[in-house]
């Protein structure tokens, strides 16, 4: 801890009450120590210091473990991170993020303040507050986590006058500018950890409501890999329900273009292919970039190859040009594990269904190169499709991603 | 009614009034042969009402009318008439009608803005199925400062906006209304409409600008090969100021090749990147003219010649004009002198001659009949070369024009020359 302190700078001296021996090294007492310092309506400058060194502590696992054990200095960083300035709220909540992103500590956490989940939330999606997006990569690591997620759905569910908090959680993502000091990226994978939920996704998908259609031009936020993966992770995890896939491929909702924008280039199609793609995809700029997080493109691919789980649906996919797309993106495709995705998608696309079309497709367009890896890889696809069959089955994952404090 | 006593039952005034009709006649009846008339003129069975009310035909429906637009009534009740009056015209389609009554309505400032912003936004309507819908959008803009939360003037505004084709507007508006009620079915559908229009119009604007740039790089291709192959080219309009002309020269040229002559016929580059030009050929002595849409930068005069002469044209009166006689000249009109082209040369060989000056993206040649008196005269008044620049072959043709000297203005070769002049004026748009 000591050598936390120093990094710190002078903080540590600063902390030490006086009177009391500096003797006592044990890691436990020391940190009991602080919590005087970490009450509400302490002293500012003392307060902002311990919890600099909370934070501190919070980035190492020991320190973490160490933290986990004290459940009233828990409890006081939940109260500073809501806490209105000059509370350091942003640091409590940093070092909570920090301790959220282990799954292991979320039982401490929750049983040090089971109301936590809720009180973040509001945090989060206050207009007005500064720290809200911390709040948020808060829950996004919480609700990586069954039981956490639950809580967290528990509390959206909790009906205020006129909107339900899912309905407030997706507007706050959806619209700019929603608060004016925190950008709230953090939302995306908080929503698309919610998703892996049913009720989260009927929510998502219903018909009578305009919701999923409003996350869909995310897909192409430019300014956070967080928010984009976020939505991505959400619209995949809807498209595991399959009696929707007709509604979302239909002209109600449109998912397709938007699944396919971020991996298309700036292709030059010619005119007659033009008019086979549909209207987002066609005549893109000489200066059309494509999703630069391999991951983000790897579970946009993997949405596709879900709504082709049906034969509408897969129809309808090919109808509107997934291939012409997916071809490009085969032959820039850097990285290896999403080119196979890639490959099976297109494989399912120009599968066994003929269509009078398509099989000019298979004798002209699909470079030899690609045909050679296929039968290569017929082995392993059976047991890998096996395995993909078994986990569309279980049903839909959690985000992969981790929010880290900064 | 007689009157009553008040002592009798009604029943009794009743049998008394009844039987008094046994002897007497009842005078206030309808006219036997006009009752449907009379009929139709009392106000309870109106099944049309007249649009102009006249006291002294229809004296029940003018004291009607005046209990009901009494100006000491108050404001509200006075604008709630008057709304109510444009809905009527509204349901009868009569728009114009509803919107003189909403407004009467407004101009009463009545206090209740709940009835102010239901006859904007009724007013917004009517406007809107009269195609106003800049003026129904004002309504409804003023409908929602008093009532923000109004949602008939929210779906109202927001289509609107659509038929304005303000498609970001109009999915905003959708997407206020929608916070208020999230089921709203006409907020849901006007957006998913906006949307998609949105789409298509950014793929439209994204379609253009790709033509656009296509033939911007058409045409720098076509200034590059005019370049490389050093044919000069001059702008139209002559007598501008000097400065101007050089940097002005690419931009009128590029305008040149975006645009046709009236023939339409233009600058082309072929697969192989040789160029094909509209040539305008000058019969001075008959005044006649023709174009050549697509001469190959490498074909021959003598080729077009051939084809253009196969037949003497009609107004070759002396039937002269046959491709053996024709001799082909251009003008270098800075110095006022004539080239003479054989007829064997390519047009790429008498584009690129020093002195050639391409005016308006369209060569132009004067033609006429070597051995004639017309091409004598026309000649005598100029200095004529025979141009250096091309094969020998051909020097024995024309060593007669070489005696000519010029002699003083001739008036018929002027006149040819300023036909020329004028022809070459009229041809592109520049």
């Amino acid at each position: 801890m000591g050598e936390d302190a120093g990094d710190r700078g002078s903080s540590a001296d600063g902390l030490a009450p006086v009177g009391l021996p500096m003797a006592e090294t044990s890691p436990k007492a020391e940190a009991a120590k602080l919590l005087p310092f970490l009450a509400l309506g302490e002293r500012a400058d003392l307060q902002a210091a311990a919890a600099q060194h909370v934070l501190a502590l919070s980035g190492s696992g020991p320190g973490r473990t160490l933290l986990a054990g004290q459940a009233a200095l828990l409890q006081a960083l939940v109260e500073l991170a809501v806490a209105p300035p000059p509370a350091p709220a942003r640091d409590a909540a940093r070092a909570l993020v920090n301790l959220a992103a282990d799954p292991g500590l979320h039982k401490p956490l929750l049983a040090a303040e089971p109301r936590l989940p809720v009180r973040l939330l509001g945090c989060a999606l206050d207009p007005h507050w500064p720290w809200a997006e911390e709040a948020a990569a808060v829950l996004a690591n919480l609700s990586r986590e069954p039981v956490p997620c639950a809580a967290l759905t528990e509390a959206l569910a909790a009906t205020e006058p006129g909107e339900s908090g899912l309905e407030r959680l997706v507007r706050a993502l959806c619209t700019p500018g929603y608060n004016a000091r925190a950008p709230l990226h953090y939302l995306g994978p908080v929503l698309s950890n919610l998703s892996q939920r049913p009720a989260t996704r009927a929510f998502l998908l219903d018909r009578n409501r305009c919701v999923v259609q409003r996350l869909l031009t995310l897909t192409q936020y430019p300014d956070s890999s967080v928010r984009r993966g976020g939505v991505v992770g959400t619209l995949r995890n809807c498209c595991f329900e399959h009696r929707h896939h007709e509604w979302l491929l239909g002209p109600e909702v449109d998912i397709l273009p938007f699944l396919l924008l971020p991996l298309a280039g700036p292709e030059d199609f010619s005119e007659e292919e033009m008019e086979r793609l549909p209207i987002d995809l066609q005549y893109l700029p000489p200066d059309k970039q494509r999703e630069p997080d391999a991951d983000i493109r790897k579970m946009l691919i993997e949405t596709i190859m879900l709504l082709t789980a049906t034969a509408p649906g897969r129809k309808q996919v090919r109808d509107q040009g997934a291939y012409l797309i997916l071809r490009e993106l085969h032959s820039w495709e850097p990285e290896p594990d999403v080119r196979v995705t890639c490959e099976k998608l297109i494989q399912v696309l120009i599968g066994d269904e003929p269509e009078r079309g398509l099989e000019n497709l298979l004798e002209v367009q699909v470079p030899e190169e690609i045909e050679r890896q296929l039968q290569q890889q017929d082995h392993q696809e059976r047991e890998q499709c096996e395995r993909e069959q078994q986990e569309l089955e279980l049903g839909p994952g959690p985000q992969a991603e981790k929010a880290a404090s900064t | 009614m007689e009157q009553q006593d008040p002592g009798t039952t009604f029943d009794d005034g009743m049998d008394s009034f009844v039987e008094k009709f046994q002897s007497q006649p009842y005078r206030g009846g309808f006219h036997e042969s006009q009752w449907e008339e009379e009929f139709e003129k009392i106000p309870l069975f109106m099944k049309n009402s007249p649009s102009e009310i006249d006291p002294l035909e229809n004296p029940d429906l003018a004291c009607l009318q005046s209990i009901i637009f009494d100006e000491e009534r108050s404001p509200e009740d006075q604008a709630r008439t008057y709304k109510d009056e444009g809905n009527d015209y509204f349901k009868e389609k009569d728009y114009k009608k509803a919107v003189i009554s909403y407004t009467e309505g407004l101009k009463k400032k009545c206090t209740d803005p709940d009835l102010n912003a239901i006859l904007y936004t009724n007013r917004a309507a009517a406007q809107y199925y009269l195609g106003n819908f800049r003026s129904s959008l004002n309504d409804v803009m003023a409908a929602r400062k008093l009532r923000p939360c109004h949602l008939k003037a929210i779906i109202r505004g927001a289509s609107c906006h659509l038929e304005l084709k303000n498609y970001v507007e109009a999915v905003n508006w959708c997407d206020e209304g929608l916070q208020i009620d999230a089921t709203e079915k006409k907020l849901l559908d006007l957006r998913a409409k906006a949307d998609k229009l949105k789409r298509t119009e950014q793929r439209d604007i994204r379609k253009a600008k790709l033509k656009e740039k296509k033939k911007q790089d058409q045409n720098e291709a076509l200034l590059q090969a005019i370049k490389a192959r050093n044919i000069r080219l001059v702008a139209e309009a002559a007598g501008e100021d000097e400065d101007s002309a050089s940097e002005g020269l690419s931009e009128l040229v590029l305008y040149g090749l975006s645009s046709e002559n009236p023939c339409g016929a233009r600058l082309s580059v072929d697969d192989q990147g040789r160029l094909s030009w509209p040539v305008l050929f000058l019969y001075p002595e008959y005044a006649q003219s023709d174009l050549v849409s697509a001469f190959h930068e490498d074909s021959r005069f003598i080729d077009h010649l051939m084809v253009m002469f196969g037949e003497t044209p009609s107004w070759d009166l002396e039937q002269k004009y046959c491709p053996d006689n024709l001799e082909v000249y251009f003008e270098d009109e800075d110095r006022e002198e004539l080239y003479c082209v054989p007829p064997s040369s390519t047009l790429l060989q008498v584009l690129q001659h020093p002195r050639y000056f391409v005016k308006a993206l369209t060569p132009t040649f004067l033609v006429c009949v070597g051995s004639s008196g017309f091409c004598r005269n026309y000649l005598r008044g100029k200095k004529v070369h025979q141009g250096q620049a091309f094969p020998a072959s051909w020097l024995g043709r024309s060593c007669c024009l070489l005696e000519l000297q010029p002699l003083g203005s001739d008036r018929r070769a002027l006149a040819g020359l300023h036909f020329a002049l004028l022809l070459l004026s009229s041809v592109p748009c520049l």
